[in-house]
C-alpha cells in the first residue's frame, strides 16, 4: 500500500501545473507524431522482429557477451565485465586515475544515472560534463532525469533560465533558441577540452563487437570523436546478435520514442576510432566497453520477468500512461520511472524501492499496446505485486475484506444488510453522493451507486424464459457489481440469449471472481475465489457461460487458468471454462447477433472501450455493431474510446487523487460528442462514469449494452410476443 | 531505367530530408557541383570553409572555384580550424531515400570526415547521385558486406536538433545548424 510520504509526493506533482501541463501537452503530441512515423511501416511485424532477436539474446545471454567481447577485442577494443555498478565505477575512475584525466564528457547514460557514477568521479577531482541538453540542465539543477527520452520535461523555460543564470554567472532569457545556443557555446568548450569521453549505447551487436547510439543534438558524435580516451557503459540488456539485427530497433527506437523517423544521428562505433591527441598527432584512441549486469541477470532469469530483454528503452509506455501523464517521473523515486522503470527499480535498486510505484499501475494495458517489445508490463507488475503481498502479507483492513470476499456466505449477507444500512447516505437517490468523513476522499469527484434493493439472483427466479425448443444451456456468471448493483444489466443479459433461442441458468453457488484480490496481490483469496467459481459454474453442463463484466471474463478466462495450473484436477476444469466463457457482446454477435431492430425512437450515444474488453480480448467492433444495429442509435465516437476511464478496481479507491483527474478528461471527452447516453460493456466503468457524470452533467445516462439492448427492443419483443 | 530509378529515390530522399529542415540539390559534373557550392556559400555568407579532400574536388576543380569565389578554404590542421570555420565541406559514402539519411562510412574511420561535418555550423556534403539506396534495411546489409564494419559509421538526418526544452523544436545543438546534401550524377572513383 502506498505510503503517507509517496502520497504527498503525488500530490505535490498534482500541484505543479507545469509539470502537468508540460506532459499533458507531450501526450497529446506524442499520440499523433508516433502514428505518423509509422505510416506506411508495420508495427506488427517490426515488434515480432524485436522480439524475435532480442529473445533470443535474452535465451543465448552468455553466448551473446562472449561473442560480444571476442568480436570487440579483436577490433581493439578493451572490454571489462561489470557485476555491479561498483566494479563499473571503480574501472572508470582506476582508468581515470591513471591516465590523468581531469575534464569527462558524457553523452546519455541512462546506465550512469543508475549507479550515480557522476558522484564517484567528481568526490575524485574529476570534472564531468553532461552533454545531452536535457541531462545537463537536470546536472545543473542538481535532480535526476525524469524521463528516459526526455529528462527535463518537468521544467519550463523560465526554470530553465534561472538554472543557467545561476550556473554559469550570466543572465539567461527564458527563449528557448537563446538557452539552446547557451548550451551548444558552453558545452562545446567542454567537448573541446576533455580527455575522457563516457557514452551509453542503445545497441550492442555480439556479431561484430559494434556499439550504435542514436542521439538528435550531436552530441553523441562529438563524444566518440574529440576525446582521445572514450569508455561506452553498456547494461547487457543491449545486446542483439547479428548486425542486420539493428535494423528492426532502428525503426522502432526513433519512431515509438520521440515519433521522428530516424534521429539526427545514428553513430556505429566498433573498435577505437583514431583521434587528435594533445601533442596534436592522429592516432587510435583508448577504446574501452563496459557491459554491466547490477541485477539484470537476475532479472533475465526469472521466468516472469526476461521479457524485460525485448525492452529497448523509447518510453512509449511513459507517454501513454495516464497515471505517469498526471504525476510525471520524480514521483517513481528512482532513475527508471513508470511502468517499466517500476520492474527495472524492483530488480537493479531493491524490492522495497518498487513498493510505492508499483501501485500506480492502473492496469489498463495501454502500453503494452504500444510497446515495441512486446513485453506485458502490467502483467509483470501484478506479478511484483503478488510477490510482495506474498512476502510481506497486507495491511489489515485489505486483507480483512478480501477475506470477506472469498466467503460467499459471509459477503452476500454482508451486501443484504447493506442495502438497507445505506439508507441514510442515499437519500432515497439510486447512489451515494456523500461518504461521512474519513471516507470523503471516495465521493467527493463522483457519486458511489447504491447496493440494490434486490439482487440479481433474486430476480434471476421471477424472469420468464419462454424458449421453444432451446438450442443449449448457458450460465450466467454475474460477478459482483450486476448481482447486487446492476441487476438490470443481468435481465438485459437473458433477454438477448433467449431471443438467440438459448435457455439461461444461474448457478446460485457463484461468488465475487477473485479480481480484487488479483489485483491487490492475495493470490490466495483470488484462488480460493477460483475454486469456488469453477465449482459453481460446471462448466461441463452448459453450452457457454457468459459474464456480462469483462473484468469478471477475464478472471474466467485467464486468470483462473493461472491460479491453479498446479492442480492439474482443478487446471483441467478451469481450462474447460476458459474455453466456455465469453463476453456478453462477444458471445451475442458469435451467435450470429440479433435481428437489427428497436424503439426506432432517436439516441445518440457514444462508446467508452473498456481495458478489459478491449484489450485483453481484443472486442471493440462487436458491441459497436450491436449498437448500430439498433434502430434510433446514433453512435458518436468519442475522442480516446478506449482511455482508462480510472476506475481501474480498488484504483480508484487507493488514489481518488489520479482516479479523478483520469476520470475527467473521460468524461470531457463524452461531453464534446453531444451524446444523451454513453454506453459501457464493463459494470466498473459503468460505476466510475456515472458516478462522475451524476455530479457534473447528470443529463447525460451511463448504460450497459445489454441494458441498452433491452430498453430499445422492448416493444419490439412485446410485437413479436 | 536506372536513371528514372535514381531520380525516383533522389525525390523521396529530397521529400524527407526536406522535412527534416535539410537543404537538397542534383547536378549533373562535378564541376557544375562546385559552381553551386559556390552560390550557396555566398548567400549563406560562408567567408571560410573547411574541405576534406575527395577525388571529387580534383574533378571538379572544387577548391579553385570556392577560393576563386574569394572564400578561404581549410584543407589540413581540422582540430584547429573546424571550431572555428563558418563550414565544411565533406564527400559521404551513401544516402538512404527511405528517411533523408546520409551515411558516413568510410574504411579508415577518417577523424577529419567528423570534424568537418560534426564541429561546424554548416555541413555542405556531396553524395554520387549512384549512391542512393532505398531503404534503411538495404543499407544495413550493405555496410555488413564491406570487408569490416568501418570503426565508424555515422548517419546524419538534416541538422542537429533538440526538444528539450518545453517539447518545443530547436534546430543547432552541438552539432550544424544547416544541412545542404548536394547529388553528383558524374561517377567519380573514390579512393578507398
Amino acid at each position: 500500500m502506498a505510503d503517507k510520504q509517496f502520497k504527498k509526493k503525488i500530490s505535490e506533482a498534482l500541484d505543479n501545473d507545469v509539470l502537468r501541463g508540460a506532459l499533458g501537452r507531450f501526450g497529446d503530441a506524442y499520440t499523433i507524431s508516433r502514428a505518423k512515423a509509422y505510416e506506411g511501416y508495420d508495427f506488427k511485424s517490426i515488434s515480432d522482429n524485436i522480439a524475435e532477436v532480442k529473445s533470443y539474446a535474452a535465451s543465448h545471454l552468455e553466448e551473446m557477451i562472449d561473442q560480444f567481447e571476442q568480436s570487440a577485442t579483436a577490433r581493439g577494443a578493451k572490454v571489462f565485465r561489470a557485476s555491479t555498478g561498483e566494479d563499473a565505477k571503480q574501472y572508470i575512475l582506476d582508468l581515470a586515475q591513471r591516465r590523468d584525466v581531469k575534464k569527462i564528457v558524457k553523452s546519455k547514460s541512462m546506465v550512469s544515472e543508475e549507479i550515480l557514477l557522476n558522484k564517484t568521479l567528481i568526490s575524485a577531482g574529476i570534472s564531468v560534463q553532461e552533454t545531452d541538453l536535457g541531462e545537463w540542465i537536470v546536472q545543473l539543477a542538481g535532480q535526476h532525469p525524469s524521463h528516459m527520452v526526455l529528462p527535463a520535461i518537468h521544467l519550463t523555460k523560465e526554470e530553465v533560465a534561472h538554472i543557467f543564470s545561476g550556473h554559469l554567472h550570466k543572465l539567461n532569457q527564458p527563449v528557448i533558441a537563446e538557452l539552446v545556443k547557451t548550451a551548444r557555446e558552453e558545452l562545446r568548450k567542454s567537448f573541446l577540452e576533455a580527455d575522457m569521453g563516457i557514452s551509453g549505447a542503445n545497441m550492442a551487436i555480439a556479431e561484430t563487437g559494434t556499439l550504435i547510439m542514436l542521439t538528435n543534438e550531436g552530441n553523441g558524435r562529438l563524444t566518440s570523436t574529440l576525446p582521445p580516451v572514450h569508455v561506452f557503459l553498456v547494461g547487457i540488456e543491449k545486446l542483439v546478435p547479428k548486425f542486420e539485427d539493428a535494423t528492426h530497433i532502428l525503426q522502432a527506437l526513433p519512431k515509438s520514442a520521440t515519433g521522428q523517423q530516424i534521429t539526427s544521428y545514428v553513430s556505429m562505433v566498433t573498435g577505437p576510432t583514431p583521434a587528435y591527441y594533445s601533442d596534436g598527432t592522429v592516432k587510435d584512441k583508448e577504446f574501452h566497453i563496459i557491459l554491466m549486469d547490477n541485477g539484470r541477470r537476475k532479472m533475465y532469469h526469472d521466468e516472469k520477468f526476461k521479457k524485460t530483454f525485448q525492452c529497448i528503452r523509447c518510453a512509449s509506455c511513459l507517454n501513454v500512461c495516464p497515471a505517469f501523464q498526471l504525476v510525471g517521473g520524480h514521483v517513481y523515486g528512482h532513475i527508471y520511472t513508470g511502468g517499466i522503470g517500476t520492474i527495472l527499480t524492483n530488480f537493479l535498486n531493491s524490492e522495497k524501492d518498487a513498493q510505492n510505484p508499483q501501485n500506480l499501475c492502473l492496469q489498463c494495458g495501454k502500453c503494452s499496446e504500444v510497446c515495441p517489445g512486446k513485453l506485458d508490463i502490467p502483467q509483470m507488475i501484478l506479478e511484483i505485486r503478488n510477490r510482495m503481498g506474498e512476502k510481506e502479507g497486507l495491511p489489515f483492513t485489505q486483507k480483512f475484506a478480501l477475506d470477506v470476499v472469498s466467503n460467499r456466505r459471509l459477503f452476500h449477507s454482508l451486501l443484504r444488510v447493506a442495502s438497507i444500512a445505506q439508507k441514510p447516505f442515499t437519500k432515497g437517490q439510486p447512489v451515494i453522493r456523500h461518504l461521512p468523513m474519513f471516507l470523503s476522499g471516495l465521493t467527493e469527484k463522483k457519486s458511489l451507486p447504491a447496493v440494490a434493493k434486490v439482487p440479481f439472483r433474486d430476480v434471476f427466479k421471477t424472469i420468464k424464459q419462454d424458449v421453444k425448443n432451446p438450442k443449449g444451456k448457458i450460465a450466467l456468471y454475474a460477478g459482483c457489481l450486476i448481482d447486487f448493483v446492476y441487476p438490470k444489466i443481468g435481465e438485459g443479459v437473458i433477454v438477448a440469449l433467449n431471443e438467440k433461442g438459448y435457455e439461461v441458468v444461474f448457478p446460485e453457488g457463484q461468488s465475487c471472481c477473485g479480481a480484487p484480490a488479483t489485483y491487490m496481490g492475495d493470490r490466495n483469496n483470488a484462488r480460493k475465489c477460483a475454486i469456488m467459481n469453477i465449482e459453481a459454474l460446471e462448466a461441463e453442463k452448459v453450452d457457454y457461460v457468459v459474464s456480462a463484466c469483462p473484468t469478471c471474463t477475464h478472471a474466467l478466462k485467464v486468470s483462473f487458468k493461472e491460479l491453479l495450473q498446479d492442480d492439474p484436477g482443478l487446471a483441467a476444469r478451469a481450462e474447460e471454462l476458459s474455453g466456455k466463457s465469453k463476453d456478453f457482446s462477444k458471445l451475442l454477435s458469435d451467435l450470429g447477433g440479433l435481428t437489427p431492430g428497436g424503439d426506432g425512437v432517436p439516441l445518440k450515444v457514444t462508446y467508452h472501450d473498456s481495458c478489459h474488453l478491449k484489450r485483453s480480448m481484443g472486442v471493440y467492433a462487436e458491441p459497436r455493431k450491436i449498437l448500430t444495429d439498433t434502430s434510433g442509435v446514433q453512435l458518436i465516437e468519442m475522442k480516446e474510446s478506449d482511455r482508462c476511464c480510472g476506475f481501474a478496481g480498488s484504483y480508484s479507491i487507493k488514489f481518488p487523487e489520479l482516479s479523478g483527474p483520469i476520470l475527467e478528461r473521460k468524461l470531457n471527452n463524452i461531453e464534446e460528442t453531444g451524446a444523451d447516453a454513453v454506453v459501457v460493456d464493463c459494470p466498473g466503468c459503468l460505476m466510475q462514469i456515472s458516478g462522475g457524470l451524476d455530479k457534473r452533467n447528470p443529463g447525460i445516462r451511463v448504460i450497459h449494452t445489454a441494458e441498452l439492448l433491452l430498453e430499445k427492443r422492448k416493444k419490439l419483443k412485446n410485437k413479436t410476443k | 531505367m536506372r536513371i528514372d530509378h535514381l531520380t525516383e529515390l533522389y525525390e523521396r530522399f529530397k521529400a524527407k530530408l526536406e522535412g527534416v529542415s535539410g537543404e537538397c540539390y542534383r547536378v549533373g559534373t562535378a564541376s557544375e557541383a562546385g559552381e553551386l557550392i559556390c552560390n550557396v556559400m555566398l548567400e549563406k555568407g560562408i567567408k571560410n570553409v573547411a574541405l576534406l579532400k575527395a577525388p571529387i574536388f580534383d574533378k571538379g576543380n572544387i577548391t579553385y572555384q570556392i577560393q576563386s569565389a574569394g572564400i578561404k578554404v581549410y584543407t589540413d590542421h581540422f582540430r584547429e580550424v573546424t571550431p572555428t570555420a563558418d563550414a565544411g565541406i565533406t564527400k559521404v559514402n551513401y544516402a538512404i531515400a527511405e528517411s533523408g539519411t546520409l551515411v558516413q562510412a568510410d574504411a579508415d574511420a577518417n577523424v577529419n570526415q567528423r570534424l568537418c561535418s560534426t564541429l561546424v555550423p554548416i555541413h555542405i556534403a556531396l553524395v554520387s547521385t549512384s549512391a542512393l539506396i532505398t531503404t534503411l534495411k538495404e543499407t544495413m546489409a550493405k555496410l555488413h558486406q564491406l570487408p569490416q564494419i568501418p570503426g565508424f559509421v555515422g548517419f546524419i538526418t538534416g541538422p542537429s536538433r533538440t526538444s528539450d526544452i518545453e517539447r518545443v523544436l530547436t534546430i543547432g545543438v552541438h552539432g550544424p545548424k544547416q544541412l545542404v546534401v548536394v547529388f553528383v550524377d558524374e561517377q567519380v572513383e573514390d579512393v578507398i
